[in-house]
């Protein structure tokens, strides 16, 4: 290339190109492993799972070749919507109540307040624990003689909630009508702190000007919020939300340790991975395990899609 | 792409920058102090919400099987060691071996992510090849990539290599987490933020690209490689699904796969369950007292994860 510019090469373009191709050896080899690994532990999946999808894939490798076969009996299969409609219903009632709750937290720790770092701290401790610790904690406390059952025995709220059906022995990860919900509960307390950081990144953004001239037009605290404050998050709002939606469509861990790989009570925690995990580790049914992953990458990637259109524009990161 | 919580200049920002919102509405002071305690509850109220049930655990740890479903008391009474004697003698494994696995296979990719991500986040940060922009793009599009679609290949492939075999789960584990595309975005960015001069006077004195990225460039980082240290730690310390795939060997599960094995097993006998609770929550409690700020600013790479 630069033997355009000079037809002569003298020694210092030689020197800097053998610099040139040295630093280029150096970028290469420095990054050779992780590429590697990638490509073959990452992107190669895409494919190789796409492959194996096609076929009927035992503990033994592939058996026949079934062409959409797997995709055909998976949609005709009336667990793997059971499995949709546990998902969708989880995602629709933990994504607005993780990032209300997050942005309320974000909104009171942002005030002038004593003890500021404490409330942070206590706020985001639940998310540093293990989903297995927090999920065996939750199925002890909300146990039949578990503590919650227990402390609103001794408050006496037991009519209350007699009034709504349970029992004051209620089993609430072991009832189908109450085990999903116990998750979303479950869920929403370990994120919020999260959520909150995030809001709270984004809050810090917000120029301090603008809300000095709302307060000399005699803005009120909820007018601010409103009209200030809510509008000027639009890009926490669509990163919180892609983050929450993407988490929610994956969920698993809480399912599977409540509910065990058959979704108990009656595929009430049958979630969309936790159907996936069962037909690969349990029945085995590779091709057919591989099939629920790609529908899975397909719903994740559309739903990500579509939150860039209704948002608008993704933020700048 | 910048996180939103970048670190620049390698000092932490604090998190919180705080809005005079409270301090110029105008807003009668009656009004302020109200708002103020009914401020002050919420935040106490759910704060509580937040401790209570690990403070619940701990104090389950050390009551007897009858009294940890019958007592409503927070103090344990009487105190029984008896809880924490089964974790530590009779679950199988027990808690020490459970320990260990943690540790090995947390440390392990903590260590292979640091030394990795460090050396590929320099080559992106600093040097020019051609490809780079496109092998960037294609590092961070893993991110888009659900762990569950990876399930069956990566099961088929490590069964292939034989690493789905006794000790060699160990082996499997740290492959697949070896290397996460969060760890060199996140070094990346730092390294980028560090001043070119000071790698231009390292050239000048005669230092290769090696030299200037283990003697200027790694110490100058230090900031950003001790983030990805504490949460590729922190994220494997946790993590329940590879484990469930891969340490099918029962001698090669981790804490959280203990506890959730456990929960099936005996699911009566709550005081053990909680010891090993706790004993999976101290450690990332230890380090969240120490590094907090690590954390937080983690967050925004662990949410672009997803």
């Amino acid at each position: 290339m630069s033997a355009v510019a000079s037809p002569k090469p003298g020694r210092v373009q030689q020197g800097l190109r053998a610099e040139r191709r040295s630093e280029a050896i150096a970028g290469y080899v420095l990054i050779s492993i992780p590429i590697v690994l990638f490509l073959v532990l990452n992107i190669g999946q895409i494919f190789y799972a796409l492959y194996i999808s096609f076929w009927d894939w035992g503990t033994r490798g592939p058996r026949e070749f079934l062409g959409i076969g797997n995709y055909q009996s998976l949609l005709s299969d009336p667990i793997f919507w059971k499995a949709i409609q546990n998902t969708l219903y989880y995602a629709i009632l933990v994504v607005p109540l993780q990032m209300a709750l997050g942005l309320f937290l974000a909104v009171i720790v942002n005030q002038k307040i004593r003890g500021q770092t404490f409330f942070r701290a206590a706020f985001y401790f639940p998310a540093i624990a293990s989903s297995a610790a927090i999920t065996v904690l939750f199925l002890f406390i909300f146990a039949p003689d578990g503590l919650f059952n227990g402390v609103r025995e001794a408050l006496g709220l037991n009519p209350f909630f007699e009034f709504f059906g349970f029992g004051p022995n209620q089993n609430w990860f072991g009832d189908s009508r109450t085990a999903l919900n116990m998750v979303i509960l479950l869920n929403a307390w370990t994120t919020s702190g999260t959520m909150m950081l995030f809001y709270l990144s984004f809050l810090q953004s917000i120029p301090n000007e603008i809300y000095e001239a709302a307060a000399i037009d005699g803005a009120g605290w909820w007018q601010t919020f409103r009209r200030i404050t809510f509008p000027l998050l639009g890009p926490a709002h669509f990163f919180v939300a892609t983050v929450s939606v993407i988490g929610a469509l994956q969920l698993f861990d809480q399912a599977l340790i409540a509910g065990g790989p058959g979704g108990q009570p009656n595929n009430a925690l049958t979630t969309i991975v936790l159907f996936l995990y069962r037909s690969a580790n349990a029945e085995f049914d590779f091709g057919f395990a591989a099939a629920v992953g790609i529908v899975l990458f397909v719903i994740i990637f559309s739903v990500t899609l579509v939150q860039r259109r209704l948002f608008g524009q993704a933020p700048s990161w | 792409m910048t996180l939103p919580t970048p670190m620049q200049g390698g000092t932490a920002r604090p998190v919180v920058a705080t809005t005079p919102v409270a301090d110029v509405a105008r807003v009668g002071d009656r009004g302020v102090r109200t708002r103020r305690l009914v401020a002050y509850a919420l935040l106490i109220a759910y704060a509580l919400l937040m401790i209570v049930p690990f403070a619940w655990s701990v104090s389950t740890s050390f009551k007897t099987n009858s009294d940890a479903v019958r007592q409503l008391t927070f103090m344990p009474n009487p105190v029984s060691l008896e809880g924490w004697q089964t974790a530590f003698n009779e679950l199988d494994p027990a808690l020490p071996r459970l320990f260990f696995n943690s540790t090995l296979i947390a440390g392990a990719v903590t260590l292979t992510n640091v030394v990795l991500g460090s050396m590929a986040g320099y080559a992106f940060a600093r040097l020019r090849f051609p490809g780079r922009e496109l092998l960037f793009i294609m590092v961070l599009g893993t991110m888009m990539i659900p762990d569950q679609l990876r399930l069956v290949p990566i099961y088929q492939i490590l069964r292939t290599l034989g690493l789905l075999q006794d000790q060699k789960q160990f082996l499997g584990m740290i492959l697949v987490l070896a290397i996460s595309a969060g760890s060199i975005f996140l070094l990346r960015q730092y390294f980028m933020s560090i001043p070119r001069a000071l790698e231009e006077a390292a050239k000048i004195d005669g230092a290769g690209f090696y030299t200037t990225f283990v003697r200027v460039v790694l110490p100058l980082g230090a900031p950003a490689i001790a983030a990805v240290a504490i949460l590729q730690f922190q994220g494997t310390w946790n993590g329940f699904f590879w484990p469930t795939i891969i340490l099918q060997e029962r001698a090669n599960w981790t804490l959280p796969l203990g506890i959730a094995q456990f929960q099936d097993l005996y699911a009566t006998r709550w005081p053990p369950l909680m010891a090993v609770v706790v004993m999976s929550t101290v450690p990332i409690l230890i380090l969240y007292v120490f590094f907090q700020r690590y954390f937080v600013e983690g967050i925004a790479a662990a949410g672009v994860k997803g």
